[in-house]
């Protein structure tokens, strides 16, 4: 198969649902594209923006990294340790291995040095895992960016993980979910960094291969804690259309961000009283939620955290009531001379 | 008894190695091993491969899932 765009080199990727096959060098200037335009049309980052890129070692993230540094942006890389067994350590030696190729060094945020390692956080306050992760990533997210002034705070969701997401919300209902899910997520006064999802137009094949034609060395073991996770429930569902209907997925998100669609704005987007409550485990994909630093009663502004001046929607941020909660469960445990 | 050259398919991330007689185009090797193309991306060496790619008995590809959870 030819490349489709200079018709001369052999295609190394295949894009049904461009109609497309590009060779290496035309895939680049294809991927590039679609992340450049997906931040033009929603306004995403704009020049002279300071952006903190989130880093997890794994493709999507490291790949966005890569794209926005050759797109001239200032940019650094920040990595949480979440401190996983292997896995952690395994993912933070890419990161680094990464960086250097660039002339970078990330900002590291050790969860254990902050007494909130995941694994053990999470048996502490009985939560899932994915759920414990995301309320303290979105955590160090914010306080990071906003302590070294950047302007913006960049994550490597893609078309997959959102399109995803929206599933999963559409299928529990979740209005008020459906009326925040944006690549864009504005700042807001009291401490509140804008948020933004680049990469909201490729698919996770997409990036997998402009890792893998680039040289990136990412790291391809799954999280050990996310096996259950509901959204890959939802993903496996949406390839299996996918798979059938190329082009659905981009299709069922750019319709869905449409300004005119009812379900993100006007006065339709409020949750119904009788709404069905979200089981534990699907309000724990809010690790993919892009929600606030605090998700609990966005109504008006964030004001400072009683505990540690994070800003928040509540008396104390989600992280410090977790925190405390995983200080009780400690001290408990302790008590009873169990681990 | 002579045993003829297979391709070999592994997948790094199942810790699996699957043995499959060619020529197989790799879309025919993804259906054999139980992957949707959505899914994975296909290498050989340093080179990815098109899901029309024909392989041949004695190659050895990878399949690599490209589908992150949480």
């Amino acid at each position: 198969m030819k490349c489709k765009r200079c018709r001369r080199a052999e295609a190394a990727v295949d894009l049904p649902s461009h109609h497309a096959a590009f060779c290496p060098d035309c895939f680049f200037l294809f991927f590039r594209r679609q992340v450049t335009e997906g931040i033009r049309k929603l306004r995403l980052l704009a020049p002279g923006d300071r952006v903190l890129v989130c880093v997890s070692g794994g493709k999507d993230s490291l790949v966005l990294w890569d794209v926005l540094m050759d797109e001239g942006y200032e940019t650094e890389g920040l990595y949480i340790d979440l401190g996983i067994d292997g896995y952690s350590d395994r993912s933070k030696e890419k990161v680094l291995t990464y960086a250097a190729s660039r002339g970078k060094t990330p900002i590291v945020v050790e969860l254990a040095k902050e007494g909130i390692p995941i694994p053990e956080a999470a048996r502490c306050v009985r939560m899932q895992e994915c759920s414990v992760c995301g309320t303290v990533k979105r955590y160090f997210f914010n306080r990071v960016a906003a302590e070294g002034r950047f302007t913006a705070v960049a994550t490597g969701h893609n078309l997959d993980d959102e399109t995803a997401r929206l599933l999963g919300n559409l299928l529990h209902w979740q209005r008020d979910h459906l009326a925040r899910q944006h690549p864009l997520l504005p700042g807001e006064d009291g401490g509140l960094v804008r948020k933004v999802k680049p990469l909201w137009r490729v698919s996770e094949v997409e990036t997998a291969a402009y890792g893998f034609l680039k040289g990136i060395d990412y790291v391809t073991e799954e999280c050990p804690m996310s096996e259950d996770a509901t959204s890959l429930v939802y993903k496996e569902a949406l390839s299996r259309i996918e798979d059938r209907m190329p082009g659905t997925r981009i299709v069922f998100y750019k319709g869905f961000l449409d300004p005119s669609n009812p379900l993100r704005n006007g006065p339709e987007a409020a949750a119904p009283a009788d709404a069905a409550p979200m089981p534990e485990e699907d309000a724990e994909s809010g690790a993919t939620r892009g929600t606030d630093v605090d998700a609990e009663g966005r109504d008006g502004t964030p004001r400072a955290c009683a505990s540690c001046g994070a800003p928040t929607f509540a008396e104390t941020c989600s992280f410090c009531r977790m925190k405390e909660r995983v200080r009780n469960a400690r001290s408990v445990r302790a008590a009873r001379g169990t681990r | 008894m002579y045993n003829a050259p297979m391709i070999t398919v592994r997948l790094p991330q199942k810790q699996k190695e699957l043995e499959i007689p060619g020529p197989r185009r790799v879309m025919d090797l993804l259906a054999e091993a139980g992957m949707r193309p959505t899914t994975v991306i296909v290498t050989q060496g340093r080179k990815l491969l098109t899901k029309d790619h024909r392989v041949e008995d004695g190659a050895t590809i990878d399949v690599i899932s490209v589908v992150s959870g949480g």
